[in-house]
């Protein structure tokens, strides 16, 4: 009897939460919607640019977070999906929806390569191979003058177009972003939850192990690698779009701690912090470098302090001052 | 045909220079990874430091083979306190931590000599008595660089009969065997990391120090190492002296020789090597199975 009651008082408790967080959601949805209204033109630039790099950082955050491995080399994905969009667009056609579709075909065939190899590797040496396959990518945007004109970068990538409309920039690029953006994240959630994210969570957890109950680890650490770059591959197509145009410093490794240092910052592992990192980042950027004139200095330093004091990111700034209260500093 | 030999040779003596210079990063990188699973990404950094107080100190008036001798001494301090402050902590964090840690460290290393030098490249001139050129089959060929390549060779080769045949290298040796069993034995093995640390820094620093007059000075040359570095561990075997050794050498005449003919193509040319390796044998060509 009691037992009943007590069954019946969760599910309505959590009948409520879920209704709260729908609603939630639901505010959160509009609000993002609404910013062009209400935000300076260079805000909604600075946002657009922070929902590109959210999408970048969640596709990290599943290789990363949820799989375990730590990519140095996450430029790739989307310096290669930037590049081959914008020359499709500036080459054949600006449809957007026909150059992502190149595009995602480009990265599809070089992750399911690189990807082969990559992943054959885990923890540290998957890290520096990863790394390695980025600077070759860069190496060849740098090499192959006849498609990415080298040093120089792809320029004029026009502006795309969808069902023939052309998206200008500002508010219309937003909303295709933010829109973007918001699918990636409930897309992501809902693979997570999915049997396929419980088994990547157990690859994290131990490789052995779960080779043993018979989950084929290579095929997943395969298939979570290309998922990873395809993802990173739209982000670096809508940034191509955004910008319009590209140079290899796409795909230098800078941009590759960067994504890195927006995941980290946000939460690893987690579902929304990516996307809190990416924001935070893009705003504490262009804070940072109208202040201060060493960007990278103070780069590496939020890396360290990060890293040594909040291991479990921003999502997980609750929980650890909650376990703070708890507990003194160790 | 005989144009066409002399070009091969040039590069692959170039190409055994570039690797002499490896060689010490490598093992450095190397060692420190064997003792400590520290995968170092701020090594490169090390590298560039190196080059920059050897500027400073010729700049304060230090002739150049006095200058050399002060970068190890500087870079191992730095070695020793950056391993004392920060990587020591996170000696009980998974091993990624340290790498971020570590790519962290070395943008701000990368950030601080921007500001400090500027970020233009600077051109070291080779030191008196040392910048002739010599005959190589009817190829002048800079004197400075046999001279160089020598240098870091004996210092490689001092490496390796230290870690041999010392009791320092045994000590250290048996830690990259098993941690455990070691320190179980009375091995102090976090304060020996710290020492090989600091001495791989060391190491580094006179690399970039020694290779400024023939590779230049510039904020970015200890990333361009480090890579070629990471492939040669990789390639070897991580934590691997023999491996990197061997390593070293591929890389650096792959790269030497493929950049001759291939121009910029040549990094695709060697990462597709190791890929290829790596697919045969994940762990490298000289990984041991306890220290893989």
């Amino acid at each position: 009897m009691t037992l009943a009651l007590a069954e019946i008082g969760r599910t309505a408790s959590v009948r409520r939460s879920q209704v709260i967080a729908a609603i939630l959601c639901a505010i959160a949805v509009a609000a993002v919607a609404a910013v062009p209204w209400v935000a300076k033109s260079f805000t909604v630039t600075l946002l657009t640019e922070a929902f590109v790099f959210a999408i970048w950082a969640m596709s990290l955050n599943l290789l990363s977070g949820h799989v375990g491995l730590l990519s140095f080399g996450h430029a790739a994905g989307f310096g290669l999906g930037g590049y081959a969009a914008g020359y499709f667009a500036r080459e054949v056609t600006a449809d957007l929806l026909a150059s992502l579709l190149f595009a995602e075909a480009v990265v599809f065939v070089v992750a399911a390569l690189a990807g082969a190899v990559a992943t054959r590797l885990s923890g540290v040496a998957f890290s520096i191979v990863s790394l390695c396959i980025a600077q070759v990518l860069y190496q060849v945007a740098i090499a192959w003058r006849a498609v990415t004109e080298g040093m120089d970068g792809l320029l004029g990538v026009p502006l795309p177009r969808l069902l023939g409309v052309t998206i200008r920039n500002g508010a219309p690029f937003y909303w295709l972003v933010a829109g973007l953006m918001i699918a990636t994240l409930g897309g992501l959630a809902v693979l997570l939850k999915s049997p396929f994210g419980a088994t990547l969570r157990a690859i994290r957890i131990t490789e052995v192990r779960a080779a043993s109950i018979g989950i084929d680890v290579r095929l997943h650490k395969w298939l979570a690698f290309v998922i990873s770059w395809m993802l990173a591959g739209v982000a670096g197509a809508l940034m191509v779009f955004l910008k319009a145009g590209t140079t290899p410093m796409s795909l230098h490794w800078t941009e590759s701690g960067n994504v890195l240092i927006m995941t980290i910052l946000g939460g690893l592992g987690t579902v929304v912090g990516p996307m809190i990192g990416a924001v935070c980042f893009v705003f504490l950027r262009d804070f940072l470098t109208s202040a201060f004139a060493v960007w990278q200095f103070v780069f590496g330093l939020i890396f360290v302090i990060l890293v040594i004091a909040f291991p479990s990111g921003l999502a997980g700034l609750p929980a650890q001052l909650r376990k703070l209260s708890w507990r003194s500093w160790s | 045909m005989a144009h066409e030999l002399n070009f091969l040779l040039v590069n692959v003596v170039n190409g055994l220079v570039y690797g002499s210079f490896l060689l010490l990063t490598s093992l450095g990188l190397s060692l420190v990874f064997g003792l400590g699973r520290v995968v170092n990404f701020a090594h490169g950094a090390f590298y560039a430091l190196g080059g920059y107080v050897l500027i400073s100190a010729m700049r304060l008036g230090f002739g150049y083979w006095l200058a050399l001798a002060v970068v190890p001494l500087l870079l191992t301090g730095l070695g020793l306190s950056l391993e004392a402050g920060l990587i020591r902590r996170l000696r009980t964090r998974p091993e990624v931590d340290t790498l971020l840690a570590t790519f962290g460290l070395s943008a701000m290393l990368v950030g601080g000599i921007e500001f400090l030098w500027g970020t233009g490249t600077t051109i070291v001139k080779p030191p008196l008595g040392f910048d002739g050129i010599v005959q190589l089959l009817s190829n002048d060929y800079p004197f400075y660089r046999f001279v160089a390549a020598g240098l870091s060779l004996s210092i490689a080769a001092c490496l390796l009969a230290i870690v041999q045949w010392t009791p320092l290298g045994l000590r250290m040796r048996a830690v990259a065997d098993d941690a455990e069993m070691a320190e179980a034995i009375g091995v102090d093995r976090v304060g020996l990391l710290g020492q090989v640390f600091g001495y791989a820094a060391g190491l580094a620093g006179f690399a970039g120090a020694l290779g400024a007059p023939i590779f230049a000075v510039y904020p970015e040359m200890g990333l361009s190492i480090l890579i070629d570095s990471f492939l040669v561990v990789v390639l070897g075997g991580l934590g691997s002296l023999k491996g990197s050794t061997i390593g070293a050498l591929v890389v650096a005449v792959t790269k030497s020789i493929g950049g001759a003919y291939l121009a910029d193509w040549s990094t695709a040319l060697l990462f597709l090597i190791v890929a290829s390796v790596l697919v045969v044998r994940p762990t490298g060509i000289f990984a041991t199975g306890r220290t893989a």
